[in-house]
């Protein structure tokens, strides 16, 4: 019986695309490196970037050695100390610290230890330095807390301290401060309004130097490398208490100051001379619009409906106490008990809020509305992708030069970022039920498709924890690894005995696997790849190629070639199809659409028949 | 006739009134002069030197904190200057800048000290156009402060004028409204969660300050810009980092 074996070959063709796929938006002067290329440790590169690892001919400085900079003494990574802000960077190579006059250790120095900042009604976890600095700038003193190690606690200690109207003499005049117990004293509340002149010389009288500017009255906390917590209610007191003013401290008889615990300054019972208005303030760190008194103090949460009530003036109302207490409040002309998780913050009202009925603040929304008309909350995420589609709904059939895209709402504006390019990074999100609706939060996240292709069964191939894979079911004769490696995927260099190699291979893998592996394991989300340089892409869809050994019989008396063992790999055959569907799947392979919809030219695959050499004919 | 004429009245009155605001917008600085007296030394340093300020915060602001930057990356026709870099792929960058306020400061005090140089000698000129005598002030040093809420430019030169009376100053300070120092210290954060773990998660920053806006994009070559800004008073801070780079495809081809 004569025999003719047919060679199917599935080789993979770069698609050629007619549109721009990368975008021209980052020319870089910094050096890059490819995993295999041999480097030096380099002080200083052509590109002006310090302690980088880059072949010889890229290291501007003298001072290059050829092994990883992390193996130097002048380029090795380390804690950075600021001592005048009290920062502390990690990472920081010792000459770019040292330069830029640092304090480097190759340790985590006790410097750079965080302890509990309290700065007025905020507090800041940060570095002792950095809470001197943050307390000078303010004109508090320094209050510092060491053994403090939980950013929560710290935050909330802040807290804890009721306020209260602190009562005092001023210029022959009963007056009042809104503030903490513990910044109830003469210092505390006089010092804070003296203001500090500039570098005037003695003597001179007549002209003032703008100098120094008095610390502000409402202390605000500055960012810090770790940020502080928004502000929460205020205290919550009892209104039927009697008023009663613990003296805190005196200077004189007549200077004395007295602390009333939930008071407001306007409380007539105080008889001081903050009295009520119609105005608001929003005030650093608090997502609500407040009253304020004559005086300047603070008092309770806006209310329209309460601007002349004297008991909401006298005593200090919870939060929860206040109007529209548990929603947003958006745009209300009425109240302004804004909150910030539910996407409203305190601003002054302007063009595109409502002007409130009283004074110029109000609620501002920060909330958006997404592509689909969805309302999103200040600070939600959601995940987007600029594909044209999944090319006949396959897997990992995404577009050329396609990316996925994170939307974060912020400030009522949908701000757009891009995860990597050449999918190198995907976008994943998750919804929570709050109660008042759905909290989506996206992110992306690291591509982890590159040993897909290694896996041998569904099990490992579609283990989430390890990797992003899918399972090709049906796929056969997956000859993965390259077996015709090349563009053109040619097999005219395969001998009869090469074709052996490879069926015993395939034996060896069935024979691992304890069964013949009836699909493939590629990419959820195929990567891009830089098709048009270099070989790296050709190799890659390359591990799509296959050999499909096709047996033809003809009988001893007339009759033709007739195919009797792997005739669907025949072109036009079931097979041609899911082939189709694992070359896009590898990559940027295949028959493929780029991002705005375009075809590539050809096919972007082609099926080869060729007799074996070595074959009995 | 007489509604007529008073209508006729209340219409010069309006374009006087008009016509003089518009004047007084146009050349404020000088028709202040001319209204309230001379103006303080600092307050004539500070309407000197304030747009040549601006245009300098501006151009540093958008190259991460250098005039002429070296090392970097290519972001709407700007350079913009990388902070943390790493030229090999898969690693953590290693941070170019860990004192960004203090490089900012540097560089504006070196860009400003032409223009404080020709203020001084301005302000001078107008004292001995007024009659005054004037003794000192050159070799002026100046010196650029980043605090909270405000950016500060002390002149370091100590000047003295007599006509009747002598005054002395040991220096001059101007003070210009910013919140670049609160976009400085978000961006040295930013830095160090780049350097410590590859990526930076921005929406803590948001969530803790409401003002805040952090614009992230990442480039085709994996590098990232960040854009810090202030929604209420729009001032912004651009800069690069590449950290934990991915490559297209295994990453075998640079």
């Amino acid at each position: 019986m004569d025999k003719k074996i047919a060679i199917i070959i599935f080789s993979v063709i770069v698609v050629s695309l007619f549109g721009i796929f990368v975008y021209a938006e980052g020319v870089s002067s910094g050096e890059i490196v490819n995993t295999l290329e041999k480097t030096v440790c380099c002080e200083k590169t052509n590109g002006g970037l310090f302690c980088q690892d880059v072949p010889d001919n890229e290291c501007a400085s003298d001072r290059k050695i050829p092994t990883s900079c992390e193996s130097t003494s002048f380029c090795k990574g380390g804690f950075c100390f600021d001592s005048v802000e009290g920062t502390c960077l990690d990472n920081v190579p010792q000459v770019v610290c040292n330069q830029n006059n640092g304090t480097w250790s190759d340790e985590f120095p006790p410097q750079c230890n965080l302890g509990c900042c309290v700065l007025g009604d905020q507090a800041s976890f940060v570095t002792l330095t950095r809470c001197k600095r943050l307390s000078s700038f303010l004109g508090l003193e320094t209050n510092f807390d060491a053994s403090n190690t939980n950013e929560v606690q710290c935050i909330l200690s802040a807290r804890a301290e009721e306020k209260g109207a602190c009562v005092f003499e001023e210029d022959f005049d009963k007056t009042c401060k809104f503030v903490k117990r513990s910044e109830c004293t003469i210092e505390g509340v006089t010092g804070v309004s003296e203001t500090t002149t500039g570098n005037r010389s003695a003597g001179d009288k007549s002209r003032a130097v703008e100098g120094l500017t008095p610390a502000p009255t409402t202390p605000t906390a500055a960012p810090a490398a770790t940020p502080s917590t928004t502000p929460s209610a205020t205290t919550t007191t009892n209104q039927n208490a009697p008023v009663t003013g613990a003296v805190v401290s005196g200077i004189n008889g007549s200077n004395k100051v007295e602390f009333f615990a939930g008071k407001l300054c306007s409380a007539e019972e105080l008889g001081t001379n903050c009295g009520i208005t119609k105005e608001t303030i929003c005030l650093p760190g608090f997502e609500e619009v407040y009253f304020v008194d004559t005086c300047g103090n603070p008092a309770n949460i806006y209310d329209a409906s309460k601007v002349n009530d004297k008991s909401y003036w006298a005593n200090v109302k919870d939060k929860r106490e206040s109007c529209g207490a548990s929603s947003a409040n958006e745009d209300s002309q009425t109240c302004g008990n804004c909150n910030y998780l539910l996407g409203s913050y305190c601003r002054e009202s302007n063009s595109e809020t409502a002007n409130p009925t009283y004074g110029d603040n109000i609620c501002a929304s920060l909330n958006c509305v997404d592509a689909n008309g969805e309302k999103k909350l200040h600070g939600e995420s959601w995940c987007a992708f600029d594909s044209a589609g999944l090319l006949g709904g396959f897997i990992g059939g995404n577009s050329v030069g396609s990316k996925f895209y994170r939307n974060v709402c912020n400030n009522g504006e949908v701000l757009i970022e891009p995860c990597s390019d050449f999918r190198q990074e995907e976008c994943i999100e998750n919804s929570i039920d709050t109660g008042k609706g759905k909290y989506t939060q996206a992110a992306c996240r690291v591509n982890r498709w590159q040993d897909c292709t290694a896996q041998r069964n569904k099990k490992n191939c579609e283990n989430s924890d390890k990797r992003d894979c899918n399972w090709l079911e049906g796929i056969e004769y997956v000859l993965m690894g390259s077996v015709l490696s090349g563009e053109n995927g040619s097999s005219s260099s395969i001998e009869g005995s090469s074709l052996q190699g490879i069926k015993e291979r395939a034996k060896k893998v069935i024979e691992e696997e304890g069964g013949i592996p009836k699909g493939a394991c590629v990419p959820e989300n195929s990567p891009g790849l830089n098709f048009w340089s270099g070989g790296e892409a050709a190799s890659v869809c390359a591990q799509a190629n296959a050999l499909c050994p096709v047996t033809y019989e003809k009988g001893l008396v007339g009759g033709g070639w007739k195919c009797v063992e792997n005739c669907e790999c025949l072109p036009g055959g079931e097979l041609e199809l899911k082939r189709a569907q694992l070359c896009t799947a590898m990559g940027d392979c295949g028959p493929k659409t780029n991002f705005i919809g375009q075809f590539g030219s050809g096919q972007g695959y082609k099926v080869t028949q060729e007799k074996l050499k070595g074959s009995k004919k | 006739m007489l509604k007529r004429g008073q209508t006729t009245i209340f219409i010069i009155v309006a374009v006087i009134i008009v016509a003089g605001v518009i004047l007084i917008y146009m050349f404020y600085p000088n028709i202040t002069s001319v209204i309230f007296g001379a103006e303080s030394p600092a307050s004539f340093l500070r309407n000197c030197i304030k747009d040549d300020i601006d245009n300098n915060i501006n151009v540093l602001s958008e190259q991460g904190g250098y005039s002429e930057p070296e090392g970097y990356v290519m972001y709407k026709d700007k350079r913009v200057k990388y902070l943390c870099y790493n030229a090999q792929y898969y690693l953590p960058c290693k941070v170019q800048q860990p004192m960004i306020r203090a490089q900012f400061e540097s560089e504006l005090s070196k860009m400003t000290r032409t223009k404080a140089d020709e203020c001084l000698n301005e302000l001078k000129d107008n004292y001995r156009k007024e009659g005054y005598t004037v003794s000192g002030g050159s070799n002026s040093e100046i010196k650029v402060e980043i605090a909270p809420e405000n950016l500060k430019v002390r002149f370091n030169s100590p000047m003295t004028i007599s006509k009747e009376s002598t005054q002395s100053f040991n220096g001059f300070d101007v003070e210009i409204s910013s919140k670049m120092y609160d976009l400085l210290m978000i961006a040295t954060s930013i830095v160090d969660y780049e350097s410590t773990y590859g990526d930076a998660q921005v929406d803590l920053y948001t969530q803790y300050y409401p003002n805040l806006r952090i614009e992230k994009t990442v480039l085709g070559d994996s590098s990232t810009v960040y854009v810090v800004s202030d929604v209420m008073t729009k001032e912004s801070f651009t800069f690069a980092s590449r950290s934990v780079a991915w490559p297209a495809g295994y990453g075998l081809e640079g």
